[in-house]
């Protein structure tokens, strides 16, 4: 079958498309790593995307010779040669930012800008080739728009849902190197080279091809470990474990600390003995609700918060809505977590937490746990904002708990006790309600003496260091009255006090998110 | 030359504020539906699929000359502000009334609730495409040019969506300020279509129109 110049045309804008919008997602999971999810680095990723893309038109427009014949094909050489090296640029734009991470991740945005510039010069260019200047340019410049739009959807969907859940980022990376080398295949033949000179370019392709087989995994090498270590990262350095999934990275590093999207997300550990995860505030929940029978928990991470929750004294139930799927692999991989997926009493949902909690308006809970993520990454506002507290509020029994990591914003401390109107703040975290609210030392001391997790209580008190450990512990409960410290407990009023000069969060003004534009979060 | 110019300029606007209501849009449909893969997917998956049947459409409409396209590119950018104006009210009351569906769903009533802006802004390119090939008789430096100018104004609005709008107007402030964008245009692109038709009223409309062979 012999295509036409201009079906030829639409399917070169189609896959360029699919292309240009592969490296595009691809770039945006790198991204969201180096940055653990700033919402700015979004935005200025799809400037300098943009803006290479508007540079590229511009120049390839150069190329577009007015005098052009019909069948002339000189703009399809020229277009095999910018997508050949579009193409390549565009396969290295991933490994920049790992290469460049210790000069933090605003350099590469330049890789992505110079790809991009590239990667746009072939639209301007493949409709030069093959449209005609007539009355119908519009209608039939409109078709190969729909074919590239069509092919960046298809690049969109297909890299976004398969390779991502189905294929490492090298493998990714390797695999639309490929189909854009392709591509490029599809151009040289549609150039009427002929004998040596085709020869010689089909060489060419086929050699880049050649050194992105057998270099791909060199280049791609450890690019989350890169990113995470930055100045840190040594030849040695490997994650323990690397989980990658259509929603999201989740790597763990050896000392068995998760990191999800790049961002930190808590430690594998349940004992109050070694808190090295602040594990203390997973235990806190018995003492600040009277009757915390039925939970729902937003976000499940390394499972340890899970796994303390679902053995307080009185918990019926558990329900766990997790967004990334991820983490039940992770889970399973991990013995101090892994019963919780059989644990009779935790029902796991993957889900947005809020979308949930809209689509669940009768379920009520007596307490509603979220170890939220940094009150700075993008789309936080979702589950920290005014209206995020009023659909909370709806799902909570009478006397019911909201408990959620505030990550020490002001902004987030100042919404929870104005929006409640009982508030405390213990550690980090703001518990909230409508009923009058207390870390009641009773009910911690019944937590300390009670709980057990396979059969080990949660402090020793058999030895003088265990009872040390308990009172210690038990005079948390105490913290309330006195002047209030970053890990301690703080009431309502001196809340409101200390945030006076914070502002609520809304839905609409985002305002942690933007408090600050650049961060160059690094490893502590 | 002078109406060239200034076309440019007003397409790049045209490309800012379309940026920003991506960009608004797609957070508000965030809120809304979930940020989960799959809605994302859908979000972005609607906002592409109404790009391109709009360009088709606009593509349909630019072959006939005798058709005013800057009337048309006016009226466009008319229906486009208008809805953005009040975008953020429509999508929340829809919201509120679709939560329950389906990821499937959830994507067809997105795909509905943009249809109607980005059927718009697909159409845009074609229509000045048309409207420019007339006078330059040359396909790839007009869309190349129209293109540039038009991505640049979304990079511009990409950058500018998290370094000023969204930190400082929010959600709500961002959007009007897009509608206004697109309302002045509207009425610019107006004022061109009458002055044209004052200055040449049996010619067909084109930008400092000259005679010129049909070449590549």
């Amino acid at each position: 079958m012999k295509l036409t110049r201009f079906q030829l045309v639409l399917l070169i804008a189609a896959l360029s498309g699919f292309v240009a919008l592969s490296y595009e997602i691809l770039w945006f999971r790198i991204i969201a790593s180096a940055t653990w999810g700033l919402p700015s680095a979004f935005g200025l990723l799809l400037a300098a995307y943009l803006f290479g893309i508007a540079v590229g038109s511009r120049v390839s427009g150069r190329f577009c010779k007015d005098d052009a014949k019909e069948g002339d094909t000189g703009p399809m050489r020229a277009l095999a040669a910018f997508t050949f090296f579009a193409n390549i640029a565009a396969w290295l734009v991933a490994p920049l930012f790992a290469w460049l991470a210790k000069w933090t991740w605003l350099p590469p945005l330049a890789g992505v800008a110079v790809a991009a510039g590239l990667l746009g010069s072939i639209l301007p260019l493949v409709c030069h080739f093959g449209i005609a200047p007539d009355q119908k340019a519009g209608q039939r410049l409109s078709y190969v728009y729909l074919a590239n739009i069509v092919g960046s959807s298809a690049g969109s969907l297909v890299t976004g849902f398969v390779f991502m859940d189905r294929m490492s980022t090298p493998q990714i990376g390797r695999t639309i190197a490929v189909i854009g080398l392709c591509l490029v295949f599809v151009m040289v033949f549609a150039s009427g080279l002929k004998g040596r000179s085709l020869q010689l370019a089909l060489a060419g392709v086929s050699l880049g091809a050649v050194i992105i087989g057998l270099t791909n995994a060199r280049v791609y090498d450890r690019i989350y470990e890169r990113l995470l270590y930055q100045s840190d990262f040594k030849d040695d350095t490997h994650f323990a474990d690397l989980i990658e999934t259509k929603s999201g990275v989740i790597a763990v590093t050896q000392d068995g600390t998760v990191y999800g999207g790049g961002a930190y997300d808590g430690r594998f550990n349940t004992s109050i003995v070694y808190d090295r995860n602040g594990i203390l505030r997973a235990y806190g929940i018995g003492a600040l609700s009277p009757k915390p029978a039925r939970i729902l928990m937003v976000g499940l991470a390394s499972g340890s918060w899970a796994q303390v929750i679902a053995h307080l004294p009185g918990v019926e139930s558990l329900t766990i809505v997790e967004i990334n799927p991820g983490y039940l692999t992770l889970i399973s991989r991990h013995e101090e977590v892994r019963d919780l997926l059989t644990n009779s009493k935790v029902h796991i949902d993957i889900d947005d937490g809020r979308r949930w909690l809209n689509r669940h308006p009768d379920e009520r809970f007596d307490v509603l746990v979220q170890n939220t993520t940094w009150h700075w990454r993008a789309h936080i506002t979702n589950l920290l904002s005014v209206e995020y507290m009023q659909l909370v509020r709806a799902h909570l029994s009478p006397g019911g708990v909201f408990f959620f990591n505030s990550t020490s914003s002001d902004d987030v401390q100042k919404t929870a006790a104005t929006e409640w109107p009982f508030a405390m703040r213990v550690y980090n975290f703001m518990a909230v309600s409508d009923a009058p609210l207390s870390f009641d030392k009773g009910r911690w001391e019944h937590v300390l003496q009670t709980f057990s997790l396979d059969g080990s209580p949660a402090i020793d008190r058999s030895t003088k260091n265990g009872q040390e450990l308990y009172d210690e512990l038990l005079a948390y409960a105490d913290t309330i009255k006195e002047t209030p410290t970053d890990r301690g407990l703080e009431a309502r009023d001196s809340v409101l006090l200390r945030t006076k000069d914070a502002r609520l969060i809304t839905d609409d003004n985002m305002v942690p998110e933007w408090r600050q534009l650049l961060r160059f979060p690094k490893l502590e | 030359m002078a109406n060239r110019l200034f076309l440019y300029l007003l397409f790049t606007a045209s490309g800012f504020a379309a940026l920003v209501y991506q960009v608004v849009w797609q957070r508000s449909l965030y809120a809304i539906y979930g940020i989960n893969v799959e809605s994302v997917t859908m979000i972005v998956s609607a906002f592409m699929l109404g790009l391109g049947l709009g360009s088709v459409g606009g593509g349909a409409i630019s072959k006939d000359p005798k058709r005013p396209t800057l009337l048309l590119f006016a009226i466009v950018e008319l229906v486009i502000g208008v809805f953005g104006y009040f975008s953020l009210d429509f999508f929340a009351a829809v919201g509120k009334v679709t939560l329950g569906m389906s990821t499937l769903g959830t994507g067809l009533i997105t795909f509905v609730l943009v249809l109607v802006p980005t059927l718009m802004m697909g159409a845009t390119l074609p229509l000045l495409v048309s409207f420019l090939v007339r006078s330059s008789k040359n396909v790839g430096k007009s869309v190349g040019t129209l293109y540039f100018v038009n991505t640049l104004g979304s990079a511009f609005a990409s950058a500018a969506s998290v370094t000023l709008l969204l930190p400082h107007e929010g959600q709500r402030g961002s959007v009007h300020i897009a509608a206004i964008c697109n309302l002045t245009i509207s009425a610019v692109v107006y004022a061109m279509h009458r002055m044209t038709r004052s200055a040449a009223p049996t010619k067909t409309e084109a930008p400092d129109s000259e005679p010129a062979e049909a070449s590549r």
